[in-house]
C-alpha cells in the first residue's frame, strides 16, 4: 500500500528530523525541505497530502510558499499545518484562505500533537 | 533588571524571540526523550543536540549581556593574529558544525597579518558570523573563514563565507539595513531578528571597526573590517 506523502518545511533540521521519525513510525512517507524554494520544487515532485510548515525560514518566509501554493489549482487544496514559535501572532481565520488548517505552537505543543493535527486534516 | 539595548528598540521582544527557537527545540527533544522508544544511539544523539543547542543559546545571552555593558566596560585593544584566533574559534565550533553535517575551515595565508582589536569582542563577532552561516548554509558544505587586507593594507578584513540558497535582492537590501541599524520588528524579517548581527555591529563599533555583507550567487560573506596593526612592519 502506498504511504501518504507528507512534506515538512522547516529550517531547524534537528526538529524536522524528529518530526519525520515520529511520522514515519506511523506509516507516513515524510520528506523534509529546509527552505521555501526547495519546498516548491518538492511539492511538484512528491505531491504531498499535507504540508507541515514553519513560518520563519531561511530566505523566503512561509507566506511566499503559501502564496505559491494558492496560485495553482492542484496545490491550493493541500492542507497546511503551521508549526511555529510565532503561533501567538497568527490567526487561523486570517490564514484559512491560504490553506492553513491548523496552527501549532512549537513552544507549547507535545510531540503527539503533530500526529493528531495531521490525522485531523487528512480526514 | 534588563534594560533596552538602545532607546526605542524592541530589545526585550527581539531577544526573547531569538531565544525561543533554541528553547523550543530543547523542549521538544527532551519531551521526545521522555516518550521513549528510541535506540541508545538516537538517545545519545538527541542529548548531544540538546547540549549543543543550549550552548548556542548561552552564547547569545552572553553576547547580549556584553553588548548592554559595552559602554560601561573598559577593554584593551591589542595586536592580534586573526588567523590564529580563527583557528581557535574553529576548534571550538567544530563539534557543533559536525553535528549539523557542515564543515568549517580557515583559508590559509602565506603571510601573517596583524590587526588591532579586543580579543574577546572579535572572537564573539566571528562566532556570531559562523553561527549565522551555520543556519544559512546547505548540508555537507564547508563554511570558510578568510583573512585578508584591503585599503592598501591599512584595514584587515575577516570574512565568513557561507554557501546556501542565493539571497533574493529584497532580502539583501533588508539585511544591509539590519547591518546599519537596529533590529527590526519580528514581523519584518525573513528568518531571524538580526539581533546577532546587531550585536556584532556594536562590538565592531567599539573597536573602531565595521561589519558588512557581500552577496554571492550562492551565499554570502559577512565580514568585519578592523584597523591593521603596524607592529609587523616594525620588525
Amino acid at each position: 500500500m502506498k504511504k501518504t506523502p507528507i512534506l515538512i518545511v522547516d529550517d531547524d533540521e534537528w526538529l524536522a528530523e524528529q518530526y519525520k521519525r515520529s511520522l514515519n513510525s506511523q506509516g507516513y512517507d515524510v520528506t523534509i525541505a529546509s527552505h521555501a524554494i526547495a519546498a516548491i520544487q518538492l511539492v511538484d515532485d512528491i505531491h504531498p497530502s499535507a504540508i507541515i510548515l514553519d513560518v520563519l525560514l531561511t530566505g523566503s518566509t512561509a507566506f511566499a510558499l503559501l502564496h505559491e501554493l494558492q496560485s495553482y489549482s492542484d496545490t491550493g487544496d493541500i492542507p497546511v499545518i503551521i508549526c511555529t514559535n510565532l503561533a501567538g501572532d497568527l490567526s487561523i481565520e486570517d490564514l484559512k484562505p491560504y490553506g492553513v488548517r491548523r496552527i501549532l505552537d512549537k513552544t507549547k505543543m507535545l510531540p503527539s500533537d503533530l500526529l493528531v493535527a495531521l490525522r485531523s486534516v487528512l480526514l | 533588571m534588563v534594560g533596552p539595548l538602545n532607546d526605542g528598540l524592541p530589545s526585550l521582544v527581539t531577544a526573547a524571540h531569538e531565544l525561543k527557537s533554541p528553547l523550543a527545540l530543547m523542549r521538544q527533544l527532551a519531551l521526545m526523550l521522555e516518550d521513549g522508544g528510541l535506540s541508545d544511539d538516537e538517545q545519545k544523539r538527541m542529548l548531544r543536540q540538546i547540549s549543543l543547542t543550549s550552548e548556542r543559546a548561552l552564547r547569545l545571552t552572553n553576547d547580549l549581556t556584553r553588548s548592554i555593558r559595552l559602554s560601561e566596560a573598559l577593554f584593551t585593544l591589542e595586536p592580534i593574529n586573526p588567523q590564529q584566533l580563527c583557528e581557535d574559534i574553529i576548534h571550538e565550533l567544530e563539534p557543533l558544525f559536525a553535528a549539523h553535517g557542515r564543515n568549517v575551515r580557515v583559508a590559509s595565508r602565506k603571510h601573517p597579518l596583524l590587526l588591532v582589536a579586543n580579543r574577546d569582542l572579535l572572537r564573539r563577532i566571528i562566532m556570531n558570523f559562523s553561527d549565522n552561516a551555520l543556519n544559512y548554509t546547505d548540508i555537507n558544505t564547508t563554511i570558510e573563514i578568510k583573512v585578508g587586507s584591503i585599503n592598501s593594507g591599512k584595514t584587515i578584513r575577516l570574512g565568513v563565507r557561507d554557501y546556501g540558497p542565493a539571497m533574493p535582492i529584497n532580502a539583501l537590501k533588508l539585511l544591509r539595513g539590519k547591518l546599519a541599524y537596529a533590529p527590526t520588528t519580528i514581523h519584518a524579517r525573513p528568518n531571524s531578528s538580526g539581533l546577532g548581527l546587531y550585536i556584532a555591529g556594536q562590538f565592531a563599533d567599539a573597536m573602531n571597526g565595521k561589519i558588512g555583507v557581500i552577496r554571492h550567487r550562492d551565499g554570502a560573506t559577512f565580514y568585519v573590517d578592523l584597523q591593521a596593526s603596524w607592529q609587523l612592519s616594525l620588525l
